[in-house]
């Protein structure tokens, strides 16, 4: 089962990756932004895949506050830079 | 099936690392902040997972907690108000490119940093396989200290002078910034329902889990700079919704007071060990989980403070006496 869940880690990390794109692209803020919050998700999933491959417990309470605290970055994002104060050109990539 | 594990697992490090190191570059390459922070987040994220890879859950905790509740915030933050700053500037958060190096200095500069990989890469390589590190020394001792997480022994019975001097770095940090500048006056609105209810909501459990991180930390992963980041985020999401305890005059001496309780409370136990006639922070293994639990529950409440006084950038202003 350890093989398996390991190939399932690597599986989401590519994932990951792939989504990594929308942060490059964007083409708006909120977009980037967004791309970070599916990272977060992604990396819970990930971390509770590894609690069971490597059979660390504790990698549960990392997963528990990487969930709870994924959405203080999105409030400061909303309260203090959003909207972007300067026209965004939307191809700065 | 199990001759799997460790190619895989070694895909899965390789595949770790290498994201790790193109993060890294996009951080440092953007032109846009804006990117670079979120970029910088995702870093985050994956320096997390690389530390869990690395055996280091207590290590991996700390970034997820300061990382995700904090750091991110702290940026986006301190990129609005370089924003205000900029006003009117026509090119205002993106970095002038600095005028390229010439073609030779790119190249020595190339050759120098190859040079300086392969004579790190051969130092590495030439170490001894397993390093013996102190860790069965820890293990010897791991009854007397009080506490069954050797990381926790090592942080507050073992080495607590550093833990000590740390809440005083913390301490510090904040009495330099409290005399830079006042926090600056941000125009916040009141939250609309969909804040204000989020943060009813979100905010007792990250209490509650502030509260597990700090108790679980006695024989697990844990302990109080993990507790004080989760309280720290509590706060700032508080700060972010406008409901912050500005009218309840709480930004006075009580606030001094939770900022320094961490060092003082630690300071005071060792002077009375002292006076007891013992050495200073040398506890009595009877008592010493006590002793750490103290010191851990007054340490989670002044870190708590001092991130979040930290993320509000400045003295706080009082409000005119009416």
């Amino acid at each position: 089962m350890t093989a398996f869940y390991l190939g399932l880690a690597s599986f989401l990390l590519i994932t990951l990756a792939a989504g990594m794109w929308r942060i490059l692209r964007g083409p708006s803020q909120a977009d980037r932004m967004l791309a970070a919050q599916l990272f977060g998700t992604t990396a819970v999933a990930i971390l509770l895949v590894l609690a069971q491959a490597m059979e660390q417990a504790a990698l549960r309470d990392v997963s528990l506050v990487f969930a709870l605290l994924a959405a203080v970055t999105v409030v400061a994002f909303v309260r203090r830079a959003w909207p972007p104060m300067i026209e965004e050109t939307g191809e700065d990539a | 099936m199990e001759a799997m594990i460790q190619p895989l697992g070694l895909a899965l490090d390789g595949l770790l690392a290498l994201t790790l190191l193109w993060l890294a570059w996009r951080v440092l390459a953007s032109a846009d902040l804006f990117k670079s922070i979120v970029f910088f987040i995702a870093f985050g994220l994956v320096m997390a997972l690389i530390w869990v890879r690395l055996g280091a859950p207590d290590v991996a905790l700390a970034e997820a907690a300061i990382g995700a509740g904090l750091t991110g915030a702290l940026f986006l933050a301190a990129l609005s108000r370089l924003r205000q700053g900029e006003e009117g500037m026509a090119n205002g958060t993106h970095l002038r490119r600095a005028n390229g190096l010439r073609f030779g200095a790119q190249a020595a500069l190339i050759g120098l940093l190859i040079a300086l990989f392969l004579a790190l890469g051969f130092a590495l390589l030439s170490l001894q396989n397993e390093a013996p590190g102190l860790s069965r020394e820890v293990a010897d001792m791991l009854p007397a200290s009080g506490v069954s997480n050797p990381v926790t022994a090592v942080l507050l019975n073992f080495r607590a002078y550093d833990t000590l001097l740390e809440m005083g770095v913390l301490l510090l940090a904040v009495i330099a910034a409290w005399s830079l500048s006042a926090a600056p006056k941000e125009a916040v609105d009141a939250p609309g329902p969909v804040l204000g209810g989020f943060v009813r909501l979100l905010l007792p459990p990250m209490i509650l889990v502030s509260s597990y991180l700090l108790w679980v930390g006695a024989y697990a992963p844990g302990g109080a700079f993990q507790a004080g980041a989760v309280l720290a985020a509590a706060a700032v999401l508080l700060l972010l919704s406008g409901r912050s305890p500005r009218a309840s005059g709480w930004l006075g001496w009580p606030l001094r007071v939770i900022l320094s309780l961490g060092l003082a409370v630690f300071i005071a136990i060792g002077l009375a060990l002292t006076f007891a006639g013992r050495l200073f922070l040398d506890y009595p293994p009877d008592e010493a989980g006590n002793i750490i639990l103290v010191i851990e529950v007054v340490a989670t409440v002044s870190i708590g403070a001092t991130l979040a006084a930290l993320f509000a950038g400045g003295r706080p202003q009082q409000d005119k006496r009416e």
